[in-house]
Formats: C-alpha cells, sequence, structure tokens
C-alpha cells in the first residue's frame, strides 16, 4: 500500500551516477526536514548517551523501513549508528541502526521495484514514517483468519481435510505527509 | 461437493488482444470455447481449448478445423498446426512485480508526443500497454518513468502518448509492465500541468483518479511550476480516454500565475519526479458531482486469474489461439480439482 500510494523523495546526493543515487545522510536529512516541516511526531524516543566505551546517544526517531539488501550501505552513510553502539542495549530485533532522526528496520521482503533506475537498476523503497502515519483497519472485527477443516467435515468417508486463510483488513495512510518514502539504489 | 472443486464460468466478446480474466480463486484446468468458430467452418480456426495445471504457460490442447468444414483435428497451441504456433493459456497472478524482458529502443524520437522506436513490438497494446523506459542514451530525465502506450506501428514504433513536450531520448530499453502497483489509489508522475483558472493535469501513465477525491501535488524545482509543489485539490473533471491528449485530470487549482511546467533537460539528472498523490475524499464535493464518496477507499486489486492469449497483428495466429479475432463470441469454464498423484497400476 505505502508503495503504491506514497509520497516519495528520490536520493540524489549519491555518486553512483543513477537516478535515484545510493542513499547518502543529504538525503536522510532531507526526509527528516520534511517531515518536521510537517509537523510529524517521532515514533520513538532518543536514547541518552552514557559513559561506555563505543557508544554515542540515539535522537529521537522517525521510522525508516527497508530491505535487507541496503545494509551495506547504510554502514556507510555519514553518521550511521549500529544498533551494537547504542548505549542501551534494546534495540528492536529488526533494527539494524540509526542515521540522523532515522531509525532502520530492515526485512528481507522489504519493498523493492524492480528495474526502477534510471540506469535500469533495482530501485530500494525505504519508507520513511512518523506516529500514525498509516493504520490498519479490521473491518469485521478480524484482521485475518487462518482455518483448517479436519477430514471429517470434508465428507462420509473423512477423507481429505482443507487449509485456506481470509482477510477482512485495509490499510489506510491517515495523513499523507507524515509518510515518505525515500528511493536509493545500492552504490 | 468437496472445497477445492469450485468451478466457474463466463463468456465475453473477444477485443482481438489478450484477454484475461480475473477469477474468484486459483484454478487448476481451464476450457474455453469459441463459439463464433465453432459455427463457422473457416479452415484453421481453433474451437476450444484445453489447460490443466502442469501444462506450459501460454499453452493449451486445442481442436480446429483443418479444413473449412466441420470436420476437427486435435493438436495443442505450442506443437501448432498449419507451419505456425498459437497462443494458449496462462495463469496470472498479479502480485508479481517482475517486468517483462528488457528490449532495445533505437531511439526516442522529439515528436509531439515522442515515438520509442524498436524493432520488437510483441505484446504491446495500443492505448493500453504500460511500458517502462531506462539506460536512455540522452533522456536521462525520462528514463525509469513508466508511459502508457499510444499508437503502435507493429515492430516499428510506440507512441508515448501522454508526453505533451517533446523530448529526445536516444537509444535504451523498454521492460513491459505486467502490472499497475497492488493497491488503489496510485500515485502518479505528472508530465504537463497548464495554466488555467482550473489546472489540467496529464500523467505518464493512465490515471484511475475520479471526480470528488483530493489530491497532492509534488513539484521539485527542476519543474519550474513551484508554486504549485505542496498543494492540494480537488479533481472536479477527467478524462482518461487512453488516445494521445488525453488521460487528464483537472482540480480547482487557479495556475494562471504559476510558472509554466516544464520537463527537466537531461542534465538535470538525478531530481525527484513531479508526481501527484491521492490523500482522501471531498465529500462536499463528491456529492455536489454526483460521484461516489468512496472512491478514494484504498483497495487490494490483486488478483489471480488466467490469460486468454492472441494475436494484435497477425490475424492467422490469432484465428487459432484461446484469445480469438476481435468480436469472436467466447464462454469458458474453469475450475479446482485435487491432485491426484498415485502411480497407475
Amino acid at each position: 500500500m505505502l508503495a503504491s500510494t506514497a509520497s516519495i523523495i528520490n536520493c540524489v546526493a549519491g555518486v553512483n551516477g543513477d537516478t535515484p543515487t545510493e542513499i547518502t545522510r543529504a538525503d536522510v536529512d532531507e526526509v527528516v526536514r520534511t517531515l518536521l516541516n510537517n509537523n510529524a511526531y517521532t515514533v520513538l524516543d532518543n536514547i541518552e548517551g552514557q559513559d561506555k566505551f563505543g557508544t554515542a546517544p540515539v535522537r529521537d526517531a522517525y521510522f525508516a523501513l527497508c530491505s535487507s539488501n541496503l545494509t551495506g550501505n547504510l554502514d556507510a552513510v555519514q553518521g550511521f549508528i549500529h544498533k551494537n553502539n547504542y548505549p542501551q542495549t534494546g534495540g528492536l530485533r529488526s533494527e539494524w541502526g540509526s542515521i540522523g532522526n532515522l531509525r532502520f528496520l530492515v526485512s528481507s521482503i522489504g519493498s523493492v521495484t524492480p528495474v526502477g533506475s534510471m540506469l535500469g537498476a533495482n530501485v530500494y523503497n525505504i519508507f520513511c514514517v512518523g506516529m500514525e502515519a498509516y493504520a490498519c483497519i479490521e473491518q469485521d472485527g478480524y484482521s485475518a483468519q487462518f482455518i483448517y477443516r479436519p477430514p471429517i467435515y470434508d465428507g462420509p468417508l473423512a477423507l481429505n481435510a482443507s487449509v485456506g486463510y481470509k482477510f477482512a483488513e485495509v490499510p489506510r495512510i491517515t495523513n499523507d505527509l507524515w509518510v515518505l518514502n525515500l528511493r536509493a539504489t545500492l552504490a | 461437493m468437496s472445497d477445492n472443486t469450485i468451478i466457474q464460468q463466463g463468456t465475453f466478446v473477444a477485443t482481438g488482444n489478450d484477454v484475461i480474466l480475473p477469477l474468484r480463486n486459483d484454478v487448476d484446468w481451464v476450457k474455453v470455447y469459441n463459439l463464433t468458430n465453432i459455427a463457422a467452418a473457416t479452415q484453421w480456426a481453433g474451437l476450444d481449448f484445453y489447460w490443466q495445471r502442469g501444462m506450459a504457460q501460454d499453452d493449451a490442447i486445442t481442436s480446429y478445423h483443418a479444413a473449412a468444414t466441420q470436420a476437427v483435428s486435435l493438436s495443442t497451441c505450442a506443437t501448432g498446426y498449419n507451419g505456425a504456433v498459437y497462443r494458449g493459456i496462462s495463469l496470472l497472478d498479479s502480485s508479481d512485480q517482475t517486468l517483462g524482458p528488457a528490449i532495445a529502443v533505437t531511439n526516442v524520437t522529439a515528436a509531439n508526443p515522442p515515438l520509442a522506436l524498436t524493432a520488437n513490438t510483441a505484446n504491446v497494446i495500443a492505448n493500453s500497454t504500460i511500458i517502462r523506459l531506462y539506460s536512455l542514451a540522452t533522456g536521462q530525465q525520462m528514463s525509469s518513468m513508466d508511459f502508457s502506450v499510444g499508437a503502435v506501428v507493429a515492430n516499428t514504433s510506440m507512441a508515448l502518448a501522454h508526453m505533451p513536450q517533446p523530448l529526445a531520448g536516444g537509444a535504451g530499453f523498454y521492460r513491459i509492465v505486467n502490472y499497475n502497483p497492488l493497491y488503489y489509489p496510485r500515485r502518479r508522475w505528472i508530465t504537463g500541468i497548464t495554466n488555467a483558472a482550473q489546472a489540467v493535469i496529464r500523467t505518464s501513465v493512465t490515471h484511475d483518479f475520479h471526480v470528488g477525491e483530493q489530491v497532492r501535488f509534488i513539484v521539485p524545482a527542476a519543474f519550474g511550476m513551484t508554486q504549485m509543489n505542496g498543494l492540494t485539490g480537488t479533481v472536479v473533471a477527467r478524462n482518461v480516454i487512453g488516445t494521445t491528449g488525453n488521460n487528464t485530470l483537472t482540480v480547482d487549482i487557479d495556475s494562471t500565475a504559476f510558472t509554466a511546467f516544464a520537463f527537466p533537460l537531461a542534465a538535470a539528472a538525478p531530481f525527484t519526479y513531479a508526481y501527484v498523490v491521492p490523500v482522501g475524499e471531498n465529500t462536499g464535493a463528491a456529492l455536489t458531482l454526483g460521484t461516489n464518496i468512496l472512491d478514494d477507499a484504498t483497495v487490494n486489486t490483486g488478483f489471480l486469474g488466467i490469460r486468454l492469449g492472441t494475436d494484435n497483428v497477425t490475424a492467422a495466429i490469432a484465428l487459432g489461439s484461446a484469445g480469438g479475432t476481435a468480436n469472436d463470441v467466447i464462454r469458458w469454464i474453469a475450475g479446482k480439482s485435487f491432485a491426484h498423484n498415485v502411480v497407475p497400476l
């Protein structure tokens, strides 16, 4: 839903010669500035600094949801703080780290637009979301049902079971100003 | 009757192009009957087509008239007859966002609309197909954009129907975008905005905005009309007949005094495209204009279905293909069945 509908910003400050370029600190700053100007609330509070070697305080942050293929590029961005450098343990399980006011959550099924760049490379969609930017509406009092019927319901000989699923859930952007799709290619 | 033996049926009149039938559930077998060809006695006309899971995509077992009589012979679409192979039946899953193969574009001409010259227009349907251009040698500002195709000259050219500004692009590639993004309403790239009391916007791909919907415009500085950037407007009129010069939406924004909209030159890359994004519904306007106030509702448009292939250029191939010839009356039935994998004794 976010890939189809959300507003976009192309990364343009990279040097890979493509459109969009690879992600850079300037692109992250542009997204954060836009969300701030649109009065989006951050989702996570800051993490205060502590007197521990190799750690750094982490700003309050918007979520940035993206593909795990971007992890190498994220590592190379100026100001990147890996979650093992946070002052306290407790980074989210899927979290990779933070840059400025974005904390990046990665997934192997993160959104990718195939052959979406100027040079024909895959474009990675990084959904940068503020508080309550989108919602899921459960229409019949449930989101999804996985239904198993044992063989006894199939027929007099109870030969076949059945399995199925159904959804009664609709995602919806609640305020388009609070979600941005930062599009990037790989370096 | 057990689950997994759900049967669906339907009928349609062929258009001369591939026919896509969204189904309520997946299918394991499909039968297609071309009533027009069955009634006639046209030599090499395909009569019926049968496909079941396990067969190759775009294949089918088919019967046909081997002579100009009602006598019937059997073959498969892939094997063919009369020295040709034919289009059969394929399973479709629109959640698959894989694009078509890369096909060379020899040039994009600075016509109005621009023409993408190519020696291969297979499966490109005039006023229907969406293509993605990329790696254009001198048209970086159009590379990675999707365009609805207008007029097609077979294996020669495709018009970028909704690109009002003539831009040369040089050589590159295109791929067919098989399916729209899954969710409606969709964001679309802008190729033109007029200076008018009610601005008229054209998008590169045939849009699906409706009257009464509210939309927001993002117009980066590279496109000139920066006054439009960030504004929201209500759609008051639309024209989506997919031919050159159409595919517009009119909004209640007075752009008369705005800087002219101009597509950037290649040197401006990289930049972010100008686009229009749906943000909601102007309920009052929708009611006044007599449209559905739920037109902006988010909908997952994904489907499982089948494609009945045909050939919109070569009539002899269309005659023996599952999708038939324009105006053929076709009936179909499709169903689920258990896979019986017991080794025969």
